[in-house]
């Protein structure tokens, strides 16, 4: 039987200021399939789904959606035209009931003459939440009270209730721990069988594989190929992405560790309520240590704690001479640097410029009076440094790519001559020829005797990485393991679960 | 113990809770402190008189400042609404009473949201120019039948009228809160405009339409606070700011205590904890210098004690 088609692209194209985001793209997605959309960062994927979805205009171009031409004007204009999108970062809203979450910008099926009937969209949200087996999860409790996994599930609910046409999974994956990412292939696999249809955005080649028909490649805001899952492997995809032979070799490949020296900074016995619980550790220069476990067992809060951001710590952290480093200007007054896995939030200033991201840790040793052309200077040189894609450091942050992003989070730290580098999950979100360029930094670094740690909930770059790796279980550490040709993804497995 | 606990953190009535017993604490210590001239019940009623009309005030405000914005203004549209009220009583007696400071802060409100969105400034500076604006506004007001209200209208002011008034407007910001777009959409803005914006929250249109609410609750504020009062003179040179403070005080203790109780009683019971502090002091016979900087101290102590944030939390 020859296949339906769901959505139909043509000519979609898209311009912010002088870079060119998508450029006329032309492209089917069919019914019951899952439509897996890749490429590099900045290469266009999102860009393209926003339009489809109402999160930006459409710049040229129409989208076809089961025979009916659609230009949302936002994402609940897109919902009403079977359109419906889950984004990677948080899209629920504080201060708000989960039942007002869910229904935000669609409460008009709950009022009359203008007055709404919140016990009607309680009851419903709660129906919702039942029938997909999230009835821990109450639709009348303000959404703070949950954690950021509880309230992506909601968002999940939020965006497939009504049964969309498409449904966007845009980098979802990443923010999941194992069991939220099984619930969303629930939901991915159900679409399908339902004959709708999934676009799913993802980095991560092997799920992509797994979970997808049909596999289509943008490069650069150009459409490349669209090819059956059946027919590739990752290393064709990847080739196909970056347009060029890819090695397969991006991790280290020395395995004698001799370049670990003095303790660069330990912590000892360190506490955080509900995240740790007398964790000790040394990292010592020259060194990549690892820090493995499952999304919510501490692991994070380690990278904060070391910086001095961990706010009801108790227990020790020092550096190698003994210095105690309990907030975050001391840290950084002594060549420390951190990468939050919380990369917009918690990393860069999202509205701010690429110039001012990369120079501010770093302003206070260019003295006073400020000059402005050695700034620019100063961000140019680490923004070229680290292949920043921009049209020059003038540009806002939050115009680029997740990939260029964490380039601007590093080119930051690799500035201000950092010794110590804690970065957390720092090819989150990132296409492999970025992810290759970061794996070639920390690897120069560690030769400079810089002492890195890698919190990360890649198993394989932790392997491919570091010298030694921590994995840690309930907010303990529970093992670790020596970087060695042997080792496998089974062996840190084990001891996370 | 450790879970009921949290629950009982989590539920509606914590913040209500807590706030009554502060306000038990209050009036425990200063009745220790004069027990002859402070506390008794009918001087509670004359405090809770004076906490009905700025709580009216405060849950006006409270729908800009939820988003994240600020009203400079709500001294000078009070001014404004209490002698275009007194001007218009010959003509319209009642009538001017009840509509009339109501429509002034309607209108008043209206235009602080339109040239707020128009001019793309913050909320703080527009406000403040057009507080100046409505301030001379005042003046030429004052002239047209002076600045006293007439005996005969002064019901407004006392029991039980006060009373049912001020249950109006509470019972009106309740429903505009509870049972309306308004409450979600200026909630949502003051999360996260952008991803607001994103799910068709017309940001614009909610954001005039919270200031015209101010303007609104201001204007029923006036009612009562020109019947307690009896005169308003026009004041110019910015000096209906110090109008803004009281209102703004209720605010406070509804934004603080939103995530645990509903603000419109915690507004209610955090003016009326100000008025306690402040009839308090002047039972203690302290000069109002004095005065002022305790009662700013324990506000903002209270305030600070009562909301528990994370260490570390980003607090705008």
């Amino acid at each position: 039987m020859a296949k339906e088609i769901m959505l139909h692209a043509v000519g979609i194209d898209k311009q912010f200021g002088p870079t060119h985001a998508v450029d006329h793209v032309s492209l089917d997605f069919y019914k019951g399939e899952i439509h897996a959309l890749i490429g590099e960062n900045g290469s266009g994927k999102s860009t393209f789904t926003n339009m489809l979805t109402g999160i930006i205009s459409i710049g040229e171009g129409t989208f076809e959606l089961d025979g009916e031409q659609i230009a949302p004007k936002n994402q609940v204009d897109a919902n009403h035209h079977g359109a419906a999108v889950i984004v990677q970062e948080q899209g629920t809203l504080d201060g708000l009931t989960v039942a007002e979450n869910m229904f935000l910008g669609d409460e008009n099926q709950f009022i009359t003459g203008g007055i709404k009937n919140t016990g009607a969209m309680i009851k419903k949200a709660q129906e919702l939440l039942d029938s997909y087996g999230l009835d821990y999860i109450k639709a009348v409790d303000p959404i703070d009270n949950y954690n950021f996994e509880d309230r992506k599930l909601v968002e999940i609910v939020k965006s497939t209730w009504f049964a969309p046409k498409v449904l966007v999974v845009d980098e979802t994956t990443t923010a999941l721990s194992q069991n939220g990412r099984a619930e969303l292939f629930n939901v991915m696999n159900k679409v399908r069988e339902d004959g709708r249809t999934v676009i799913f955005i993802s980095h991560d080649m092997a799920e992509v594989l797994s979970m997808s028909d049909t596999i289509s490649i943008l490069r650069d805001g150009e459409y490349i190929t669209t090819v059956s899952a059946d027919e590739v492997d990752e290393e064709q995809l990847k080739t196909l992405m970056v347009g060029r032979e890819m090695s397969d070799h991006y991790y280290r490949e020395d395995y004698d560790g001799s370049l670990a020296g003095d303790v660069a900074i330990s912590m000892k016995d360190v506490s955080v309520p509900g995240e740790l619980e007398e964790v000790s550790l040394d990292l010592h220069k020259g060194e990549i240590l690892g820090i493995g476990g499952l999304s919510e067992c501490g692991m994070h809060e380690v990278g904060k704690a070391l910086f001095g951001a961990s706010y009801e710590r108790t227990g020790e952290v020092e550096l190698g001479d003994g210095t105690a480093i309990n907030d975050i200007n001391t840290a950084i007054n002594h060549s420390i640097a951190y990468a939050s896995k919380d990369r917009d939030n918690e990393s860069l200033l999202i509205a701010d410029t690429i110039q001012d991201n990369i120079t501010l840790p770093s302003l206070r040793k260019m003295g006073l009076p400020l000059s402005k052309s050695k700034q620019k200077k100063f961000a140019n040189e680490y923004a070229e440094l680290m292949s920043v894609k921009m049209v020059n450091t003038d540009q806002f942050v939050s115009a680029l790519s997740g990939g260029n992003k964490q380039k601007v989070v590093l080119a930051r730290w690799v500035g201000a001559e950092s010794e110590i580098l804690l970065l957390d999950s720092p090819t989150r979100g990132i296409d492999i020829k970025v992810k290759a360029d970061i794996y070639a930094l920390m690897d120069e670094m560690r030769k400079q005797g810089k002492a890195i740690l890698v919190i990360s909930e890649e198993i394989m770059e932790l392997i491919g990485m570091c010298d030694r790796i921590l994995v840690m279980k309930d907010h303990k550490i529970n093992g670790e393991l020596q970087r060695s040709k042997e080792l496998t993804e089974q062996d840190l497995i084990a001891l996370m679960v | 113990m450790q879970s009921f606990l949290k629950k009982a953190r989590q539920s509606q009535w914590y913040g209500v809770g807590l706030l009554l017993v502060i306000s038990v604490v209050i009036w425990a210590v200063f009745k220790i402190g004069a027990p002859a001239t402070f506390g008794a019940p009918d001087k509670l009623l004359s405090y809770m008189q004076t906490a009905l009309i700025y709580a009216i005030g405060g849950c006006g405000l409270y729908f800009i400042c939820v988003m994240g914005l600020f009203d400079f203004s709500i001294g000078s549209m009070l001014i404004a609404a209490e002698l275009s009220t007194i001007a218009l009583i010959p003509q319209a007696g009642w009538v001017a009473v009840i509509v009339v400071p109501i429509l002034v802060g309607v209108v008043l409100g209206l235009c602080n949201g339109i040239a707020y969105i128009k001019m793309h400034i913050p909320s703080i500076i527009v406000t403040t120019g057009l507080s100046l604006i409505y301030e001379s506004f005042s003046v030429y007001i004052a002239d047209v039948n002076g600045t006293r209200l007439d005996n005969a209208f002064k019901l407004f002011g006392a029991y039980p009228w006060n009373l049912i008034v001020a249950l109006i407007a509470f019972g009106l910001c309740y429903f505009i809160l509870n049972y309306t777009k308004i409450g979600t959409y200026t909630n949502a803005i003051g999360a996260n405009e952008l991803v607001a914006k994103n799910m068709g929250v017309n940001v614009d249109k909610y954001k005039a339409i919270a200031f015209t609410l101010c303007g609104t609750f201001v204007g029923i504020m006036s009612i009562l606070y020109l019947g307690y009062g009896t005169a308003q003179t026009p004041q110019t040179g910015m000096l209906s700011q110090a109008l803004n403070f009281q209102p703004l005080m209720g605010t406070f203790f509804g934004l603080a205590f939103k995530k645990y109780g509903h603000p419109v009683v915690s507004i209610l019971i955090g003016e009326y904890i100000v008025a306690m502090i402040f009839a308090g002091f002047v039972a203690l016979g302290m000069p109002t210098t004095v005065n002022n900087i305790v009662t700013g101290a324990t506000l903002l102590a209270i305030v600070t004690l009562t909301t528990k944030r994370r260490n570390g939390a980003v607090v705008k």
